[in-house]
């Protein structure tokens, strides 16, 4: 999998507090950039983190997953690589993120919230995708080259 | 855990406050799971302590709430359904300047619009911090 140029990584490592470590990250890799795209990045790295320690393969070894930071051209991209368990927990994620790319975004996150407010059983919140898109204005891809999966999120940074 | 009146509970960079008998205030940010844990079990406890008093509308001030993940969000959903269920309101005092706010709220208030209220401060107005 390719590194972008100028991307600030952060290892993210198993323990709980990893997420708090991974929202300071992301405030100091786009802390010139303007508050609309620092909140939106720090949303993006914290939801995706929260995934890595969750849902990665290899509780064996240190760390979850990578995420990094980039920014360049009025462009700001986010990128978490981690391995997954099974080639299903990847199409999963796949047809999330295709799902969300062809549909209303907003009624997607409404839609996902009314199946909580009716089902408060349901293991999954499955919100952090969504979030991304729907309140930081993200565009998500997602390429897996078995046992990796990379999420790469972008969106417009003007003003840094 | 419940919540006394005038107490606040500050869980890792979380603070909470029953700030008056039908008002919790929540400020600062939530993302670690102790946090989230510690949340949702303090939410549930509030839901029973408003039952039992039968308080008709319970407002919740989240204008310096600058940032959840989205076990927090998931929480307040639940919270919804229990209000709804128990037939009280819950009015949400949110910060136009934080986005999460913004574009969050008026969605949950979908899910429940005879239970849910957004009273948004006007702009400036504490509150509202950056991430």
């Amino acid at each position: 999998m390719s590194v972008t140029q100028g991307e600030r990584t952060l290892k993210l490592s198993r323990h709980e507090a990893a997420v708090e470590d991974a929202r300071r990250f992301a405030e100091l890799a786009v802390s010139y950039c303007t508050p609309e795209c620092r909140e939106a990045v720090t949303l993006a790295v914290c939801e995706l983190g929260e995934n890595l320690i969750k849902y990665s393969a290899g509780g064996d070894e240190a760390n979850a997953g990578t995420i990094g930071v980039s920014v360049e051209n009025d462009k700001v991209r986010v990128r978490a690589v981690n391995r997954v368990t099974s080639r299903e927990d990847a199409d999963r994620v796949s047809e999330i993120v295709r799902k969300m790319t062809v549909s209303d975004i907003k009624e997607l996150y409404r839609e996902r919230l009314q199946e909580l407010f009716a089902n408060p059983s349901l293991p999954r919140a499955q919100l952090g995708l969504l979030r991304m898109a729907f309140e930081g204005g993200f565009r998500l891809t997602c390429v897996f080259e078995a046992p990796q999966l990379q999420i790469i999120a972008e969106r417009a940074c003007t003003g840094a | 855990m419940g919540i006394k009146l005038g107490e606040k509970v500050t869980v890792e960079t979380l603070t909470v406050e029953l700030s008056t008998a039908t008002e919790l205030t929540l400020s600062g940010t939530l993302s670690t799971p102790t946090a989230q844990n510690e949340f949702r079990r303090l939410l549930q406890d509030l839901h029973a302590q408003i039952v039992a008093a039968r308080t008709a509308s319970f407002a919740v001030n989240v204008e310096a709430l600058s940032f959840v993940n989205s076990s927090a969000i998931r929480a307040f959903v639940d919270w919804i359904s229990r209000a709804a269920h128990a037939g009280y309101t819950l009015a949400f005092k949110t910060s136009p300047s934080v986005t999460w706010h913004r574009l969050s709220f008026s969605v949950l208030k979908s899910l429940a619009p005879g239970t849910v209220q957004i009273v948004e401060a006007t702009a400036g107005a504490g509150g509202g911090a950056s991430p």
